[in-house]
């Protein structure tokens, strides 16, 4: 199989897969990938024979009468029917599962999320199960929802900038839209992608595996890493998990920081290392689950990323109860 | 070059003033020329150079993708605000603008000014009245004025750079609300796509008429060589899909310039500002289908001339017919018309119900079929030949596995539960660049390579062509493979750091290969410019057929003058009558006699 069905490091194929569904996505675009593999290899095969059997040469002359056979059109017949079952007994059942079958269940999480640019909104109903009303023209820097906070609904709601809390094991339903341009609401590690158009508020579903936790993929993905596998690219939202000094004692590398932001930045910290005769570092994960933007939304569409934390149903219910508590101050960083 | 009376009396299309062509001063002879060919070699002049420049946009931004936020050497300095910006030590770095405009740009010049111009306005325009045995198009000023449109559309869209905001930075497909609030060149596109649109209407008009009318005698339909049948229904998707894109695009052009809301939803707040100067109750969603509904026929149009200049090329140096004549004319003319119900498979991730999007799930595969009897039908065609590997055939050779790569990874994407995971991914991005780079240009330099000798009396140089062809077959793979692979593990498209992303960072030494294969491409057309203005003018001197073929216009001179034959060619044969058996020569030419 070329699918990870696991949880798996990024970087081989597929990304990490966390999702119920998405096994039955990667299945289906391995089985058309055999198929494509299938007939290149047939094509390529008879392309070359031909190119080499029919070059031009001494005494041998081209049939102005054309080859005759039933094989092209069987092999014809074979392909159309191949796609006709993929269509009909795979990618159609599959996406209508995905889409005409929204999750009913008492302990479905929802959530309603708008894209703007550049962050993703996410607002929790809170405990009472109740989403206070929002409305664009209540919209202020301090208050992008545009929720109505007078309204008793809103009183345990929650709002956060770019992160997405969620449990494991349980139906999460999405609402999405967008205040401002077509963003797309996309979580590759549980093939899930849908469009966030302003005017237009579309449901998305999914069920997170049991087991598959932001903790459990921060332990998968920490690991020690020797100063000649460094690599700025792979490694560039991977931080420290101690202090790495040089030579003199002097911190060169911080517990906590990155290798820096650019690909200057990355190869300078790692000479420094390789100079400091630091033989390994240890890194984990920064946020190893992400959320992104998946439509072309403007100059900074490229960094329009929330975190997304995935809890244990029970830790889930007590960050709900904890994040809904009214605060004083709800303190959001700005735009 | 004596202008009989023979030829004078079949050019209907004359008008008195061009009766001594000789005595045309030069602007009429060259620049507001109504002569066919002239046209065609303006077309294809233009579009080359709109080619390199919309090339060259993205060898300068595969350095930005490659090494993330580093200062671009030599020609940052020139790149200017906004599209670079000054670090505190002096260097030149691209800013998110900046890789937004050379995007879009890059996408709407290869695609509009680039590809299109060069295989209908240029191969076209040049070699379809020639096969056909007509004097010149049907509408010789129409197509003038095509052209002399087209070229102030194309100049509009790259002054764009030069104009306050920059050039348009939504993407290709200016999807609102984004391109109708974004500050930047698109108005300017919006209206050099006005004009560019206009242009493609008015020669489309033409290339119909003149093949249904203008066919000499015993030219039948299924007489045609392979490239005009593939020009005829390219025709016909330009005249039928481009209106609604034009029209949307005066609708988005009133969105922007007047606040009207064709296209913008109510309740918009932008960077925290409400938009109510807009009517809204608009939807962004129109404009999709308004655009789809023209840009899916257009890689149709993209890919059919293509497919017609390997045909003819192959169908030449295999030295036998092509396999499958019927099935490939009737495969082009369903491809054409299943082309017009696919274009909401773009749309997939929009929020589409499932019976509307298994409808277009069904159609994507469905249109997959003539594609794939169009490809085996070439490859076939290599059975029981006598192939001779002249330059143009190794282009077109090469076209036949690139197509097919392009076309299989289609399938993934036409499939709904599939294209949740690779939508707006590379995997696209290596799709169809798979079917338009080493798919579509292979053949156009194939055509280039092929018909050169028609055009100027002079072979290109084969050595030159092979040192081009073998490093950019090359170079070229090493540019899209790797996108496939990138798209499978979810790195997004238009992306101007992919290392932000987890999924990016980790495969990012996939993009360092397509970047290093892109100016290694770039270095391998170096041969290809020399070698082409070279020939111009000291390339070996040919005769009228130096590749032995049999379509129409090799009976004529090189280069044909105006009027093209010296009488009325009557075709007496297909076009592709190779190694006949009881014939001495291999070939036997379609204009079996010339009348007087």
């Amino acid at each position: 199989m070329l699918a990870q069905v696991n949880f798996g490091t990024y970087g081989r194929w597929f990304p990490p897969q966390l999702s119920v569904h998405g096994g039955d996505i990667d299945y289906l675009i391995d089985i058309v990938h055999y198929f494509m593999l299938l007939l290149f290899v047939a094509w390529g095969s008879f392309f070359v024979y031909a190119l080499f059997k029919f070059r031009q040469r001494e005494g041998h002359k081209a049939s102005y009468h054309l080859v005759k056979g039933k094989i092209s059109k069987l092999a014809e017949a074979l392909v159309i029917a191949f796609e006709f079952l993929v269509l009909v007994a795979f990618s159609m059942p599959v996406w209508a599962t995905y889409k005409n079958d929204p999750p009913t269940s008492a302990d479905r999480v929802e959530v309603r999320c708008v894209g703007q640019q550049f962050e993703w909104l996410f607002h929790y109903p809170g405990p009472d199960g109740k989403f206070g009303p929002r409305n664009a023209s209540l919209i202020t820097t301090s208050n992008p929802l545009g929720l109505d906070e007078a309204a008793p609904d809103s009183a345990d709601d929650i709002q956060l900038i770019n992160e997405f809390h969620i449990p494991t094991g349980r139906d999460i339903y999405v609402r999405i839209t967008s205040k401002d341009v077509i963003h797309s609401f996309s979580i590759p590690t549980m093939r899930v992608k849908q469009d966030a158009i302003p005017g237009m508020e579309i449901p998305v579903w999914f069920k997170v595996k049991e087991g598959a936790t932001s903790h459990a993929m921060k332990f998968e993905m920490t690991r020690d890493y020797g100063i000649d596998e460094l690599n700025w690219y792979k490694l560039r939202h991977h931080v420290a998990v101690d202090d790495y000094r040089d030579k003199s004692g002097q911190v060169i590398f911080a517990k906590g920081n990155d290798l820096g932001s650019t690909y200057v930045d990355g190869q300078k910290r790692i000479d420094q290392l390789r100079a400091a005769g630091v033989a390994s570092v240890k890194l984990e994960p920064r946020a190893p689950l992400e959320v992104v933007c998946a439509q072309l939304c403007g100059n900074s569409h490229f960094k329009m990323k929330a975190q997304m934390i995935v809890h244990t149903s029970s830790e889930y219910e007590e960050w709900v109860k904890e994040k809904s508590k009214p605060q004083a101050d709800v303190e959001f960083e700005g735009f | 070059m004596a202008h009989t009376h023979a030829a004078h009396a079949q050019d209907h299309s004359h008008d008195h003033g061009n009766e001594h062509e000789h005595h045309l001063p030069f602007w009429r002879k060259y620049i507001f020329s109504v002569d066919h060919k002239v046209i065609g070699v303006q077309y294809t002049v233009t579009a080359l150079v709109f080619l390199f420049i919309g090339f060259s946009l993205m060898m300068i931004m595969r350095y930005q993708l490659a090494y993330p936020g580093s200062p671009i050497p030599v020609i940052g300095q020139f790149l200017g605000e906004p599209i670079v910006g000054k670090t505190a030590d002096g260097g030149y770095v691209m800013t998110g603008d900046g890789y937004n405009m050379f995007g879009a740009m890059h996408g709407t010049i290869m695609v509009f000014l680039g590809i299109v111009p060069l295989a209908v306005g240029g191969f076209g325009n040049f070699v379809l009245p020639l096969q056909i045995g007509a004097p010149d198009m049907a509408f010789p000023r129409l197509n003038m004025a095509s052209y002399w449109v087209f070229l102030p559309g194309g100049l509009l869209m790259l002054a764009s750079f030069f104009m306050t905001g920059g050039a348009a930075a939504s993407g290709w497909t200016m999807y609102p609300p984004l391109a109708v609030t974004a500050a930047n060149g698109e108005t300017m596109w919006l209206l050099a796509m006005v004009l560019l649109i206009t242009s493609s209407l008015l020669g489309s008009i033409n290339f119909i008429v003149t093949t249904v009318q203008l066919r000499v005698p015993g030219l039948s339909f299924f007489r045609l060589p392979f490239f005009t049948w593939t020009q005829l229904v390219t025709a016909f998707l330009l005249l039928l899909a481009f209106p609604p894109l034009e029209a949307a695009a005066v609708m988005q052009l009133m969105d922007r310039v007047f606040d009207s809301s064709f296209f913008m939803p109510s309740g918009l707040v932008v960077s925290g500002v409400m938009q109510d100067q807009l009517a809204g109750g608009g939807s962004p969603l129109l404009w999709q289908h308004l655009f789809w509904f023209l840009a899916h026929p257009e890689v149709y149009v993209l890919i059919l001339p293509a497919l017609g200049i390997v045909g003819d090329i192959v169908a030449n140096n295999t030295r036998k017919p092509l396999w499958g004549y019927r099935a490939l004319v009737h495969a082009v003319l369903f491809v054409g018309f299943m082309s017009f119900i696919v274009w909401a498979h773009h749309m997939f991730m929009t929020g589409m119900g499932t019976t509307i999007s298994t409808f277009f799930q069904a159609t994507t595969m469905i249109i997959s079929v003539p594609s794939v009897i169009i490809l085996t039908c070439l490859l076939i065609s290599l059975w029981g030949a006598s192939i001779r590997f002249t330059v143009p055939m190794h282009f077109a050779l090469a076209f036949i596995p690139m197509f097919g790569i392009g076309g299989l990874t289609g399938l993934p994407l036409g499939l709904t539960a599939a294209d949740i995971h690779l939508h707006d991914t590379y995997y696209v991005i290596g799709h169809f660049h798979y079917v338009v780079a080493p798919g579509t240009i292979f053949a156009m330099f194939a055509g280039i390579y092929f018909w050169f000798p028609k055009v100027t009396g002079r072979k290109m140089n084969d050595l030159l062509g092979k040192i081009h062809f073998w490093p950019s077959f090359i170079a070229i793979n090493g540019v899209f493979m790797p996108m496939l692979f990138m798209g499978m593990a979810g790195v997004l498209r238009r992306q101007f750091d992919q290392t932000e992303q987890l999924h990016g960072a980790t495969v990012h030494g996939l993009t360092l290969m397509s970047s290093w294969s892109a100016w290694l491409l770039g270095v391998a057309q170096i041969p290809f410019i020399i070698n082409f203005f070279w020939s111009i003018f000291a390339g070996k001197k040919v005769g009228e057929n130096p590749w032995e073929a049999t379509t129409l216009e090799w009976s004529a001179p090189s280069p044909p003058p105006h009027g093209n034959f010296a009488g009325t060619p009557v075709v007496v044969c297909g076009p592709y009558e190779y190694s006949v058996p009881g014939h001495e020569r291999d070939y036997l030419m379609q204009a079996g006699k010339m009348e007087a």
